[in-house]
């Protein structure tokens, strides 16, 4: 009787909770990051701010945070180089778009069909493999040769970029296909369209998502690389022309946003997967 | 009526070598009979299977279902796999009604026979959950369920009940038998699990391994008891079932103590 009404109290106070235990993690198993994250941020903000303020390091090469905060409202007022800050921006995101839609409309449909085509494999396989890890600045003086300085050469640049992540993943997400599920679906009555559409499709969605998540954080890190060429406007070449002029501050400030849209549009990419795929891992 | 004559089945190991998978097997599942196929591990009962769903097709013999000769997959045999092959992204009622998408047929008609097939194996109010949220045994249920949606001639189960616990593997048994007896589906079921081919079976045939071939045909009625009286004890307790267990304990049991015995004479 003491017992029950004691094991009764145990589960009702708080105060006199058990001891909850598990199995012991290994990795990280869903441990929480973000705290450590932020105080990691908040610390090298705090470095920054000490490093300047002690003038541990020159002025030329490391501005002050307070300058950049101020050059960054300066830019946003009264543009850089000629053109307002939503000038440069927008042409860099009309680029990186413009080079993501293209990479993907060409990369998705030859990565699902090299992995379906044995003559799809073997007629691209060997030009993407070739190609694909070559960095961009190596082939930017053909891009600049064959194709001119305007917009054509920048976009080419990009998409070429992104495109082999994308159809590599496109592949890969064939690929991961278990065979179990394409015999089921054909013993369910499934024609070619039908078995594509409703199993190969949505089989490789993970996996493609996943590539264009890493094609367009390729893109931004070769955004500058692009607009070298003889561009006017841009958040590359925003950076590329402050440069000339040891602005460091405003170097920084292209820099902040560059780093902040990559940021964003991983997190957007995010949660369109949490959207369209949230099976994935469950199964 | 199926019917596979004579089939045999040769693949190419990986080191070059030729493996009889399944050598001259012959057999008949007539209209509201349950065909169990039974045997150890390697002794072409998969491969039996996987030939009359059209997955691979013979080294010789035909196999023929109607009359008509089975040559790809289709839906006129429904497949119930050993792994649950459910997709993720859809919920358990798309699922069911994949085979009837398939076939054109409009979304309300495919609800509705969803709903009514989910009823016949219990899961009536998991119709909008999807696969991740149901625990293996439902799982399969609603493999067993999506089977039936095309209203196939034939059942093939590919151990379908192996990767569950024994319990759950009890509750399955039943349930398969009061879909069979309501259904009045033939069905062609493999397992390694002697207890659970003489009871859901109305014949048994035994297999052997390497070549893989049926090496005896045993017609039981204790599944046809069951659907009368439902008395799972008085079946398990029967002394016939005790007898037949051990006869084909002794039959799976054979080859391999032989290749033994054989093993040992040349050492």
């Amino acid at each position: 009787m003491t017992d029950l009404a004691r094991s009764g109290s145990r589960t009702s106070d708080p105060a006199d909770r058990p001891k909850i235990v598990r199995l012991h993690p290994f990795g990280l198993d869903g441990a929480r990051t973000g705290p450590i994250s932020l105080a990691t941020a908040l610390l090298l903000l705090a470095a920054w701010f000490l490093a300047t303020h002690f003038r541990l390091v020159p002025p030329l090469f490391l501005p002050t945070p307070q300058e950049v905060a101020t050059q960054f409202l300066a830019v946003v007022e009264d543009g850089y180089a000629g053109a307002t800050l939503w000038e440069h921006l927008s042409a860099s995101l009309f680029r990186i778009f413009s080079a993501a839609v293209i990479a993907a409309s060409l990369g998705i449909p030859l990565g699902l069909a090299m992995g379906l085509n044995r003559w799809a494999k073997g007629v691209f396989d060997t030009p993407i493999e070739f190609y694909w890890p070559l960095p961009p600045l190596a082939y930017l003086p053909l891009m600049i040769i064959w194709l001119g300085i305007g917009e054509v050469s920048k976009i080419v640049l990009l998409t070429l970029a992104m495109f082999a992540p994308v159809c590599l993943s496109a592949q890969a997400g064939v690929r991961s296909l278990p065979i179990e599920r394409v015999n089921a679906a054909l013993s369910l009555g499934a024609g070619r369209w039908q078995l594509f559409r409703t199993i190969v499709l949505p089989s490789a969605l993970p996996e493609i998502l996943t590539g264009l998540r890493i094609g367009i954080g390729v893109g931004w890190s070769t955004l500058v690389a692009a607009e070298l060429i003889a561009a006017t406007r841009g958040i590359g070449f925003m950076i590329m022309s402050a440069s000339h002029f040891l602005a460091t501050d405003v170097v920084f400030v292209g820099i902040g946003i560059i780093a902040a849209f990559a940021f964003a549009f991983s997190y957007g990419m995010r949660l369109l997967e949490a959207w369209l795929v949230p099976w994935k891992g469950k199964s | 009526m199926l019917q596979v004559r004579n089939a045999s089945v040769f693949f190419s190991a990986r080191d070059g070598r030729v493996v009889h998978a399944l050598d001259r097997a012959s057999l008949d599942i007539d209209a509201n009979s349950i065909v169990v196929a039974l045997g150890a591990s390697g002794c072409g009962k998969s491969t039996l299977l996987n030939a009359i769903a059209g997955f691979l097709p013979l080294s010789e013999g035909s196999i023929t279902l109607d009359g008509q000769p089975v040559a790809s997959p289709g839906a006129d045999r429904g497949v119930v796999f050993q792994k649950d092959t459910l997709l993720p992204w859809s919920s358990v009622a798309d699922n069911v009604a994949l085979g009837l998408r398939f076939a054109g047929v409009p979304g309300r008609e495919r609800r509705e026979r969803a709903e009514e097939l989910l009823g016949l194996v219990g899961l009536e109010s998991f119709a909008d959950a999807f696969p991740h949220e149901l625990s293996g045994g439902m799982r399969q249920r609603v493999g067993i369920a999506r089977a039936l949606a095309t209203d196939p001639k034939i059942l093939l189960m590919d151990e379908p009940f192996g990767a569950l616990d024994s319990l759950t593997r009890e509750q399955m048994q039943e349930l398969l038998i009061d879909v069979w007896a309501r259904t009045g589906k033939r069905i062609f079921f493999i397992t390694h699990s002697i207890e659970e081919a003489l009871f859901l079976g109305t014949t048994v045939v035994v297999m052997s391994p390497r070549p893989g071939r049926i090496v005896a045909h045993f017609d039981v009625d204790f599944v046809r008891r069951f659907a009368a009286e439902r008395d799972v004890r008085a079946i398990l307790s029967a002394p016939e079932f005790a007898d037949l267990y051990d006869e084909i304990r002794s039959l799976v049991h054979r080859p391999q103590a032989e290749a033994e015995s054989r093993r040992m004479v040349l050492q």
